[in-house]
């Protein structure tokens, strides 16, 4: 009877803890959906279109601003300590000054004097030239990275503001950019979505996938083959899920790369961790087999899981020349051509072009520190120019082997002061290289603009760009298998300082070991013979 | 005699199992290209438009695209068809031989591997014409020579466009209703 009774009772706790689980997981809210911010699903406590600061005509983006300000008394201030702002920011290890604002790239090389181009990836208004007063609030663009309505849109040629009349976009060309209805704009802000973060990080080095081959426009849509986080049918993350911000800081910039993450994961919502890092879910050890959680003390996530980036048919871009700029058609008019696939391949304005679709990623070590070339710096051709090289070895704790993208080019140099040049490249007046062809005066009018000396002859050096990639992390079953690396011609033969098995080896060794069973294989033969031969005498 | 027919009997063998062992390589061919896969497959796409003898251009097909569908990555592979009624009227009027409208339209496969070279697959048309008697042996030793002149390349000349169907299913279509479907 007591066991009938032991029975019951479990059987009735049993019901109770089914019934009180069930009721929980219908009251919680669905996991995915907590981290779902691709489209800002959220219920926010605030409808901004009933908000009668908003409930007007706005006729600038500064003057939206001042409307946001009203009652986000602090973000502006927040926003101006931000990269997205100031465009520069220091190295915490080595102290280099870089940013967009200093350093030379492998695309449209400088910022410098090309402001107004430039400045349409600008968080803010006005940017047009060396004047530019950073301490000004209303300059801050809230609405590019808070628009909800996918219509806010910034053209290269305006110094950072929207369209505010219809305009023929890019000039010439029988298109045209509608105003923007700032007021229904201002109404519809959200947290940042994949199209606010896309709108210039996938078109990054003046194309869709042209800078960095992790990012491009494929992402505001992924399929799960894609990048298994941010997948629309899957998990559906929006960039800020992994860059998680505080005061408008935004987590996991490129400029510091927690490149070797050590321990468990790290609880969402605690604000000293950095949550942009696959650690911060996934721990340090996130395999069933000890074997391969042993290889994330020398191999970060992304070599294995990104086995190759730009998976798709916008490919990114591999090479620019600029050496091949200033060539025109045979009728001495501008001349362009686009490649098999339908990318840019040439342009007399900007040179030549290569791309590539499922690149296979060059692997380096890396500890998290880039260092760049920035404005000024010497050089030393005709080796090609590192304009930005990552840190890092076999010997260094914080190093791992990561994959990255290297973007290759040719730019101009100045033959003499031994600097990469910067030249005036963007607008309409008499020396920007778009307009007249002229490198002479597009040298020139860059370098003034820079505070640079030039000494009038230029050539053209090759340089290399190297970007670490992290993004497009496709699913666990086309994560790289064992014999991709560990083979004489495996995806890791250049990787120096570490012993591969598979790869490396000891000639002696080998020579040793094929000699002892060579012997070994003529010993059980001549041991064989010997027995047939006397078998026969004695038979 | 037992050592002579063993011998003979010993030489089938050896050939036999050489054959089988070389046959994958004797059926089709593999060539690396100069260039990435969409410039491949647009040079060939060219190529076959003007290599003449009706060749025609039936569809471009994207295998991986289904892999992708499925949530799976494989290395970029691009198939092109091209026909040749020229070709294909004799083979499809004989029933003795008519099933080989198995292997039509004629297919060059283009894809990378891991060395992130792209290569050009390929049926040895010719060999595998002379085991289906006389007039089918003729017929693929011509499509073979023209096989050839799909993969001749001038790195001289510009990239042309990569051709992309236009039946309705774009790159996954074999293109039965364009010019060139077989």
């Amino acid at each position: 009877m007591p066991t009938i009774r032991r029975a019951l009772l479990a059987t009735c706790g049993a019901a109770v803890m089914l019934t009180a689980l069930s009721a929980f997981a219908a009251a919680s809210p669905d996991p995915t959906s907590s981290l779902n911010g691709a489209t800002s699903s959220k219920k926010s406590t605030a409808d901004h279109s009933k908000f009668p600061e908003l409930k007007r005509k706005f006729k600038t983006g500064p003057e939206v601003t001042q409307a946001c300000l009203v009652c986000h008394t602090e973000a502006a201030k927040q926003v101006q300590h931000t990269k997205h702002w100031t465009w520069q920011s220091a190295d915490p290890k080595t102290g280099q000054v870089r940013g967009k604002k200093n350093i030379i790239n492998n695309y449209c090389t400088s910022v410098v004097s090309n402001e107004k181009d430039c400045m349409a990836c600008h968080a803010g208004y006005g940017w047009k030239d060396q004047s530019f007063d950073f301490s000004v609030q209303k300059n801050v663009d809230c609405l590019i990275c808070h628009d909800g309505t996918g219509t806010y849109r910034k053209l290269p040629g305006y110094a950072g503001h929207p369209v505010y009349k219809r305009v023929e976009f890019p000039h010439g060309s029988g298109r045209f950019v509608d105003a923007v209805d700032l007021g229904k704009v201002a109404q519809s802000v959200q947290l940042p979505s994949r199209s606010n973060c896309g709108s210039c990080h996938f078109f990054g080095g003046g194309a869709n996938g042209a800078k960095h081959g992790d990012m491009d426009s494929s992402l505001q849509h992924p399929e799960h083959y894609l990048d298994v986080h941010m997948a629309e049918k899957g998990l559906n993350f929006s960039c800020i899920t992994c860059h998680a911000t505080n005061s408008h800081e935004i987590t996991g910039s490129r400029y510091n790369v927690e490149a070797a993450r050590t321990g468990d994961a790290a609880i969402r919502g605690k604000t000293d961790a950095n949550p942009a890092a696959c650690q911060a879910c996934h721990s340090n050890k996130p395999h069933h087999e000890a074997r391969l959680n042993q290889h994330t003390e020398k191999i970060a996530c992304q070599t294995c899981h990104i086995p190759e980036f730009a998976r798709n048919n916008i490919g990114t871009e591999l090479s620019w020349d600029w050496s091949k700029a200033t060539i025109m058609g045979e009728d001495g008019k501008r001349m362009m051509r686009k490649d098999s696939a339908g990318r840019r391949a040439f342009d007399s304005q900007k040179g030549e072009w290569k791309w590539e679709s499922h690149v296979i990623p060059e692997y380096r070590w890396f500890n998290g520190t880039s260092t760049y070339k920035v404005i000024g710096d010497k050089i030393d051709p005709p080796k090609p120019v590192q304009l930005s090289v990552v840190g890092g070895g076999p010997d260094d704790a914080e190093s791992r082997i990561w994959p990255t993208k290297v973007h290759r080019g040719k730019q101009p140099y100045d033959t003499v002061n031994m600097t990469l040049t910067v030249q005036h490249t963007g607008g309409e007046d008499a020396t920007a290289l778009w307009h007249n062809y002229d490198w002479q005066k597009a040298i020139a009018t860059g370098m003034k603009a820079a505070g640079l000396p030039y000494s009038g002859k230029y050539d053209f050096v090759e340089t290399e760009l190297t970007w670490p990639i992290t993004h497009m992390v496709a699913p666990k079953e086309d994560a790289l298998s064992c014999a991709q690396c560990h083979s004489k011609n495996g995806r890791l033969k250049d990787i120096e300082g570490i012993y591969m098995p598979a790869r490396d080896g000891s000639r002696w060794l080998d020579i040793l070991g094929w000699t002892l069973a060579l012997l070994t294989l003529i010993g059980v033969l001549v041991h064989g013979a010997i027995r047939v031969v006397n078998s026969r005498k004695a038979g | 005699m037992l050592k002579l027919f063993g011998g003979f009997f010993a030489g089938v063998l050896a050939v036999a199992v050489l054959g089988y062992i070389f046959m994958g390589s004797l059926m089709f061919r593999e060539i690396e290209s100069p260039f990435g896969v969409e410039e491949t497959v647009a040079r060939i796409q060219q190529n076959i438009q003007n290599v003449g003898n009706g060749w025609a251009l039936s569809g471009l097909r994207n295998p991986g695209r289904a892999v992708e569908s499925a949530g799976g990555n494989v290395l970029p592979v691009m198939m092109v068809e091209a026909c040749s009624t020229k070709y294909s009227a004799p083979i499809l009027k004989d029933d003795s031989v008519r099933f080989l409208s198995i292997l039509m339209p004629c297919k060059v496969s283009v894809y990378k591997k891991n060395d992130g070279k792209t290569y050009i697959g390929m049926m040895n048309a010719g060999l595998m014409g002379k085991m289906f008697g006389p007039m089918v042996g003729d017929v693929m030793s011509k499509v073979a020579e023209d096989q050839a002149k799909f993969v001749l390349f001038d790195p001289n000349q510009p990239a042309p466009p990569m051709l992309k169907p236009a039946a309705p299913g774009a790159t996954g279509a074999a293109g039965a209703s364009a010019p060139g479907g077989c």
